[in-house]
Formats: C-alpha cells, structure tokens, sequence
C-alpha cells in the first residue's frame, strides 16, 4: 500500500493488516440504446487497510458503479482493482455491501436472513446462530430475531442488512448510500450506530454518500467526485468518536460544496 | 367472542334468507311445483340421487375431468410461463398472440372444439385445459419477473449455491402468485366443465342437468346448481388455505 493516504486516526495496532484496495486506471461504461456512455475515466484511488472512506457527489457521477465494481457485481471495461494486492473477479465473501434498500428476503426471518449470509461457512449450526445473535445484538435487534422484515421499519431493516452484511466478517465493507432512504432522525442515529460499529470492526469501510455532513462525520478520507473521475480526495483531520460540530469541519465541508457546485 | 360468532353467522345470512324466501313462495300456490320446487322436492332428489349412486358417479366423471384437463393445463401453464419470462424470443412470437386469445372466453372455442374432437371425452379435457392453462401461465410468467434484480445480487454477493439461490429465493419469490394462479385457473376449469358437459357428455354432474331439463326434473338441475356451487367454493376455498399457510411470512 502506498501513502497516498494518511493511516486512519484512530490507533492503528489493533487494525487489520488486510482490506486494502487499489484502484489503477478505472475505466467503465455503459450501453444505453446503443450509445456508450462513459461513468467512470480512468479513476484511481488507493486506501488503507482498516480505513474509513466516503465517496461523495452529485446523481450519476460513477460513484455507485465505482462501488459496484469494487464489490464485483460490475467488471470495468479497463484498468486494475486490486483488494490485497490480487484482482476482484466477481463477487466474494472478502467484501459486503450494504445497498440504499436493504434486500432482506421477505419470507426469511431477520435470523434466516443474517444466516444465509453464512451459507458458505463450515462453522456448526449452534456456533453460527450464536454469531447472529451477537450480530443483532451489535446492530441493536435483541429481540428481533423471528421478526420478519415485513414487521419491522425502515431503519430496523437497515440495521439487520448492515448485520447481514458483516456477518462473513468482510475485509472491506461497502455501503450505498446505506441511510439514503431512512428519515432524518432515524439517519442521525444510524451514523452514530455506523461510526461505533465501524470502531468495533475495524474493518475498511467505502461508503457513498449525497449528504456531506454524513460523509465528515464518518469519513478519514473523503473522495469528492465530479462526472467521471475524482475531483479531489481529501484528509479529515479530527479522531473518531467525532463530534458532528467539530470546528476543524467547517473549511472542509466548504470546500466540497464548491468542488460539487462546481462538478 | 360476539364478533367473532358474528362473523361466522353473517356469511349464513344471505342463504338463509333465499332459502326463507324459497320456503315461503312454494308453500302457496302461486307457482306449480314444476317451475318451481319446493326445497323440500330438491332435498328428496338430492337423497334419492345419492342413494341409487348415480350422483356419486356422475362427481367421480366430473372431478376426473377436472384433474385431468386441469393438470395438463396447469402443467403447460407453468412451462409457457417460464419460457416467456425467461426468453426474449418465445415473448417476441408468442407473447402478443397469447395476450390476445387470452381475452376470448373459453367457452366461445367449444363449437369450435366439438367439430374438431367429436364430442367424446377430447373437446372436455381441451377445454379444461385451456381454461386452466391461461390464468396459470400469466402467474407464472409475472412470478418469474418479479424475481427482483436486487436479490439475485444479494445471493451473489453471499455466493449462495444454485440450490441455495433455488429454494431461499426462486421458490419462495414465485410459489405465492403461482398458487393464486392455480386457484384461479381450477375454478375457471371447473366452471367451464360443468358448461361443457351441459353441452354434450355421457355423464358428469353438467349432463345430470341437462338430462333433469330435458325431463322437466327441476329438482335435478338444482341439486346439480348448487353442488357446483359448493365444489368451486370448496375448491377454491381449499388453495386458499394452502396459499395462506405458505404464504405466512406476508402482511396481511
């Protein structure tokens, strides 16, 4: 890994020596009538292991498709995505990824729900279901566990996708715009929720954002993007558990507004 | 308690008081018992019918039929569905011509089907068939849509098997509207049997009644009304339940 990124902030011995990422000269695009439409050029961007990155920008700058590509659910037409230095080819349990909408199966049980996400793992039934509960209970669904998502709300069912999500204990977690469609109050709790979980795992986490106060509060790094490419990456300088009123956010949160008035 | 007492009684209300009104009307001599019945004269006919067992034969020839037209329907139902779900091509030539033979009532092809079969067991079971068929493919074709695109990312994210991909998302995703389809496509065969062996048939509980108009036996065409009645409840009341106790985890 190179040093184009400071080592998050928050004390790095305990940290993951895996779950980092480079992205090498990205290029992707889309057939749309016949037409190629180009989302991603030639975008480049590195991240440390353990590390906390939003990714903001306006509608339709590439940056879930950069997020698709890295989860392997898209290939890109050209350039490298490196995660522990081995390329992504398609899917694996190394990486989650936590969508606006969270996709539980609505004819699962919360518990089901989460357990599917350990399909693959050879650990014994009863070792598994005490994983999901230790799960729900980090997500804050004790209790919840033979509801069905039908049964719960918006944010609840956020939470047991995040559960889901980190349940094949993922080296880099991505997240979609995963509070985008909560509301305000319900979001605000979510990204306290979301920091402390990310304190626990100290996992990589990449997660896309329009707010850009969710993407301060959160991020070590946050990448800004303009249509297409990478319009400029920039250092949060202040510790985690941060405060939302934070004097050292306020030049930064002003300094991308006009990167994305500008974009 | 009271409501829930309320709520089985209140389905009563409706034939009981038909059934008063039907009571009342033949008990004076306003109409002769040939026109209309008195409940009583249907009761005996039903009775008698049972006993000598020629209404038990007449329902094994019709619940046969409806087996049998209505699992090859179903069958090739469930088979056309997927395919024109699944390819661009059987939608691109089969779909319109299928959205519009739809819309003709099965019963406007039995002339059609009586020159062509004859009118022995062939044009009944082809009937059923179709009756069947239609309802069942729709489902089945808008089951399989709706298989959202999001799902299917889900199960690869978390590499689920094909089997695992098979029976925690594809069944569960279209078995519930599949099933209303199959309920749908039962009680239309079974409706459209009982119209066809009015028609022309050997036996069956359609033939029972069109034998009792032609020997003026009202008694007969009515116990033959309402066994049809209680049999497409039954049927459709008894997918119902199937769909409602595969179907547990929805809201309701």
């Amino acid at each position: 890994m190179n040093a184009i990124i400071d080592p998050r902030s928050v004390q790095a011995d305990s940290a993951p020596a895996v779950g980092g990422l480079a992205i090498r000269h990205v290029h992707k695009g889309f057939d749309i009538d016949g037409r190629k439409l180009s989302v991603l050029e030639d975008v480049s961007l590195t991240i440390a292991p353990g590390q906390f990155v939003s990714i903001v920008g306006a509608s339709g700058c590439g940056k879930s498709t950069l997020l698709r590509l890295i989860a392997g659910l898209e290939r890109q037409d050209s350039g490298d995505i490196l995660l522990n230095e081995v390329p992504v080819a398609g899917p694996g349990l190394d990486r989650g990824l936590i969508f606006q909408d969270h996709r539980l199966f609505p004819w699962l049980t919360v518990e089901q729900n989460v357990l599917l996400a350990l399909s693959n793992s050879d650990e014994a039934a009863t070792d598994k279901r005490a994983r999901v509960a230790s799960l729900l209970t980090l997500v804050g669904l004790d209790g919840f566990a033979q509801a069905f998502p039908h049964q719960l709300s918006g944010g609840m069912a956020q939470r047991a996708a995040i559960a889901r999500a980190l349940a094949p204990q993922p080296q880099v977690l991505l997240l979609d715009e995963p509070l985008g469609a909560l509301d305000a109050l319900t979001r605000l709790r979510l990204q306290s929720e979301l920091q402390r979980i990310w304190l626990a795992q100290r996992s990589t986490m990449i997660m896309v954002t329009h707010d850009v106060d969710e993407a301060l509060f959160l991020g070590d790094v946050i990448v800004v993007m303009q249509p297409g490419r990478i319009a400029r990456i920039l250092h949060v300088p202040s510790t985690h558990p941060r405060d939302r009123a934070d004097p050292a956010l306020a030049p930064l949160k002003a300094e991308i507004l006009s990167l994305l008035h500008a974009g | 308690m009271r409501s829930t007492l309320q709520q089985r009684l209140l389905p009563l209300l409706v034939p009981g008081l038909i059934l008063a009104t039907w009571f009342a009307v033949t008990s004076g001599d306003d109409f002769t018992a040939q026109v209309l019945v008195p409940p009583a004269a249907v009761l005996d006919s039903f009775n008698e019918l049972l006993a000598s067992g020629e209404l038990a034969d007449h329902l094994r020839a019709s619940l046969s039929r409806l087996l049998l037209g209505f699992g090859i329907g179903s069958g090739l139902g469930l088979g056309f569905g997927i395919l024109l779900a699944r390819s661009a091509l059987v939608n691109a030539f089969a779909g319109p011509f299928f959205q519009a033979v739809r819309q003709v009532p099965s019963i406007a092809f039995l002339p059609m089907l009586i020159l062509l079969l004859g009118v022995d067991e062939g044009f009944k079971l082809a009937i059923v068939a179709k009756a069947a068929f239609f309802p069942v493919a729709l489902a089945t074709h808008d089951a399989v849509k709706g298989i959202s695109k999001g799902w299917l990312e889900v199960a690869a994210i978390y590499r689920l098997s094909p089997l695992r991909v098979l029976f925690r998302l594809i069944l569960p995703a279209t078995v519930p509207p599949v099933l209303t389809g199959l309920r749908l496509g039962l009680t239309r065969a079974w409706i459209v049997l009982v119209a066809a062996e009015l028609m022309a048939a050997e036996n069956g509980i359609g033939q029972m009644m069109e034998m009792g108009r032609q020997m003026f036996r009202i008694d007969t065409v009515m116990v033959g009304v309402a066994l049809t009645g209680l049999i497409g409840f039954a049927l459709d009341q008894g997918v119902r339940l199937a769909e409602r106790r595969l179907v547990r985890w929805k809201a309701v």
